[in-house]
């Protein structure tokens, strides 16, 4: 399968790059799609396990998470209770119901940065607004780099960075894994902090995962295909999901094992060196310098005969 | 029949209208919303953009519909000074104006758009530059070319200008003129090598998108089908503004160029219609285009930009009024395909929808307004619009008559 692929791209690439130096790229691709290498997490990747099974939905996180992370309570439903629809530039984390619609079947769910391993957002952003911790593999916004553009929002599978919409000089708000929080001395996130069930653990990432599979063992049957979402999700994230409903009905797309930025390594191979368009650019220039020549004669040559000045 | 030769000013007509004071109109307006935007923010009630549709009508449109349109000075020059077509450098001023004006327009709507445009100084540092983002190589590689190739070669009819109206400034302008003769062939290889490079990545930006973008356009040649995409709308935009000119100043149209313009566009609307079905094919994808629900969308671009290609390809397709219908669709259909991996095929999330605000709509037409009224001031000035040198030679005497002391004709070279 994947050699066919394979051949397949290669043959496109072969009939349709004329303008692009086609040869270059055929020979190329296979060898750069083995070259990318596989990102891991950091060795001391921090994230959180949310077990929807545990989860009561009282939502005790939501405001531990405001008071940890000083956001205003996002009151704008009926301008009294905090009842934010959608993660948004108030609310970094979220409590939410899937429910079917007789009500036979429901589950709560928690929306959060996923804290991937090679994350979207960090690879769309154009100058390091987003940024990975090289050792706790939280991602964060730095204000000082963000232009505003929202590339961030487009390249998230999980719709997660929330773009200040009102006001000047607008933030990117989403969920840092209270990494101020802890480093003003706190021993945990707050949503894991104020959790009354447990539902959301907070630890390193490889603790999570063994805690997880070893409740998918201790309970076969309970977990949705006895599987750790976020383990390869998405090319890994740091924070992991168990769930009885399917992942897609609380939230979680299916992405496949590839990281979303992994779609780039074609486009990325025609950069590499930048030899291509340092090529193109050479056998352009040459062209044109001849055919300027070219053209220039000419341009002398009509104007003996019109007596116009010539225009370049 | 009427050869293309030289290109002519419009001459003759008032250069203030009403329609000049309507754009101006149209612009104030626009730049009175930009600035209540920027204090106020993009909120619901400024714009129709939401978290999950975070890019609207602004980058779509006046960023990626309209740099596709301005796409004539890279896709036309490059058959032109690259190809050799000779026929085809009679048209390249029209090109290189409508590129630049796209461009220009589109940046600034860019800065608009952003919600902290003065942390955009850190382009000028590269190494602070994320090398793995699309929206970086194209805030690189669109600057760079509207401020520098594009703009140096947009410069010979202002040359021109100076040497004829202001002869206490011909000297200096002759000398800028001939330097750049010197270095011309380098400035349009990076004219036409950076667009390449920025129009690919648009078409890169929406792979990260992954599959909340319909299925039937995401693809790991996103690139090449938007800069392809790019060619031909560069070729429908120009032969649009020749013949509008003919319809408007009754300009002379020279019918084999026009002719290699259509084979052209033919040409590229063929392939490029061509490679995308052997993309779904090879993606494994052909089912899509008859069951899923975005195939009529799909459908109605293709329709609409082959169709008129086929026309185009026909005798039917030389009659004016038919090619500038043609053309026109074909534009339309090319502008829609833009629209459709980040708007119309963008599956954001369930239930999220997007329709531009009232604001949008007019910020966006007022940048577009900006565009149009530079354009008219500058055919009217400027010897931009191609023409006959029987042409030149009656604008010559119009304007020597209208202002004494001009003289347009019997040109000396300089000895340098």
């Amino acid at each position: 399968m994947a050699m066919t692929r394979r051949e397949a791209f290669k043959n496109l690439a072969k009939g349709s790059l004329p303008l692009l130096a086609a040869g270059c790229v055929s020979t190329a691709l296979p060898e750069v799609a083995h070259a990318e290498e596989e990102k891991v997490a950091p060795q001391g990747a921090l994230g959180l396990l949310y077990d929807a099974t545990k989860c009561v939905g009282c939502k005790s996180c939501m405001v531990a998470c405001s008071q940890a992370n000083d956001l205003k309570p996002d009151t704008r439903t009926d301008g009294l209770h905090q009842a934010p629809p959608a993660l948004n530039y108030f609310t970094k984390n979220i409590i939410k119901l899937y429910r079917t619609a007789d009500g036979s079947d429901h589950s709560y769910f928690k929306q959060q940065c996923m804290h991937c391993i090679d994350p979207g957002c960090m690879n769309a952003c154009m100058f390091g607004g987003l940024r990975k911790d090289e050792e706790t593999g939280v991602v964060w916004w730095f204000g000082g780099k963000c232009v505003g553009c929202r590339y961030c929002e487009i390249a998230c599978p999980f719709h997660i960075p929330a773009f200040q919409w009102d006001g000047f000089n607008p933030k990117i708000v989403k969920c840092e894994l209270c990494r101020d929080h802890i480093a003003k001395g706190a021993k945990q996130p707050g949503c894991s902090e104020v959790c009354p069930t447990n539902a959301v653990i907070y630890g390193k990432r490889e603790d999570l995962l063994k805690e997880a599979k070893r409740r998918i063992a201790a309970a076969p049957g309970k977990y949705f295909e006895g599987k750790v979402y976020g383990e390869h999700d998405g090319g890994g994230t740091q924070v992991l999901y168990l769930s009885r409903v399917g992942f897609d009905k609380i939230g979680l797309p299916n992405l496949g094992e590839n990281s979303i930025p992994s779609g780039l390594k074609y486009s990325h191979m025609l950069y590499k060196w930048m030899a291509l368009p340092v090529a193109l650019y050479a056998g352009m220039v040459a062209f044109a310098g001849k055919n300027f020549k070219q053209h220039t004669h000419h341009l002398v040559d009509d104007q003996k005969k019109t007596g116009l000045r010539p225009q370049l | 029949m009427t050869r293309w030769e030289r290109s002519v000013p419009v001459y003759g007509v008032p250069v203030i209208t009403r329609g000049f004071w309507a754009l101006l109109a149209l612009i104030a307006v626009g730049l009175v919303l930009t600035a209540v935007r920027e204090v106020v923010g993009l909120g619901s009630n400024i714009s129709g953009m939401s978290d999950p549709f975070a890019w609207g009508l602004w980058k779509t449109f006046n960023v990626m519909v309209l740099t596709g349109l301005g796409s004539g000075g890279f896709a036309i020059g490059i058959a032109a000074w690259i190809f050799n077509n000779k026929k085809l450098h009679s048209v390249m001023r029209v090109a290189l104006l409508t590129s630049f004006l796209a461009y220009s327009t589109g940046l600034c709507m860019l800065g608009v758009d952003v919600g902290r445009p003065w942390n955009f100084y850190w382009v000028v540092m590269p190494w602070t530059w994320n090398l793995h983002s699309p929206l970086l190589e194209i805030a690189v590689c669109m600057s760079l070319y509207a401020t520098v190739p594009l703009l140096l070669e947009n410069l010979p009819p202002l040359f021109e200008y100076l040497i004829y109206e202001f002869p206490q400034w011909r000297g200096i302008a002759e000398a800028c003129e001939s330097a750049m003769k010197k270095v011309y062939p380098f400035i349009i290889g990076l004219a036409y090598i950076l667009p390449i490079m920025h129009q690919s990545s648009l078409g890169a930006l929406m792979i990260l998108g992954g599959n909340r973008v319909n299925t039937l356009w995401q693809t790991p040649f996103l690139p090449l089908i938007y800069v392809w995409a790019a060619a031909f709308l560069g070729y429908n935009c120009v032969v649009l503004c020749v013949l509008l000119a003919k319809l408007a100043w009754k300009r002379d149209v020279d019918p084999d160029v026009l002719a290699e313009l259509n084979k052209l566009t033919v040409w590229i609307v063929y392939s490029w219609t061509a490679f995308r079905f052997v993309d779904i094919l090879f993606r494994g994808k052909i089912a899509h285009l008859f069951t899923d629900p975005y195939a009529l969308l799909f459908w109605t671009e293709t329709a609409l930009i082959l169709g008129p290609a086929y026309i185009l390809s026909t005798e039917k397709g030389k009659k004016l009024s038919t090619m500038f219908m043609a053309h026109a669709v074909c534009a339309l259909g090319g502008m829609i395909y833009r629209f459709s991996p980040t708007t119309l095929a963008f599956h954001a999330k369930d239930g999220a929808t997007y329709f531009p605000s009232a604001i949008e709509f007019i910020v966006s037409i007022s940048f577009v307004a900006i565009a149009v009224l530079v354009y008219l001031l500058a055919v009217k000035k400027l010897a931009i619009l191609p023409g006959s040198n029987a042409e030149w030679l009656k604008m010559a005497k119009y304007e020597e008559q209208v202002k004494p002391g001009i003289q347009l004709t019997g040109y000396a070279p300089v000895e340098h």
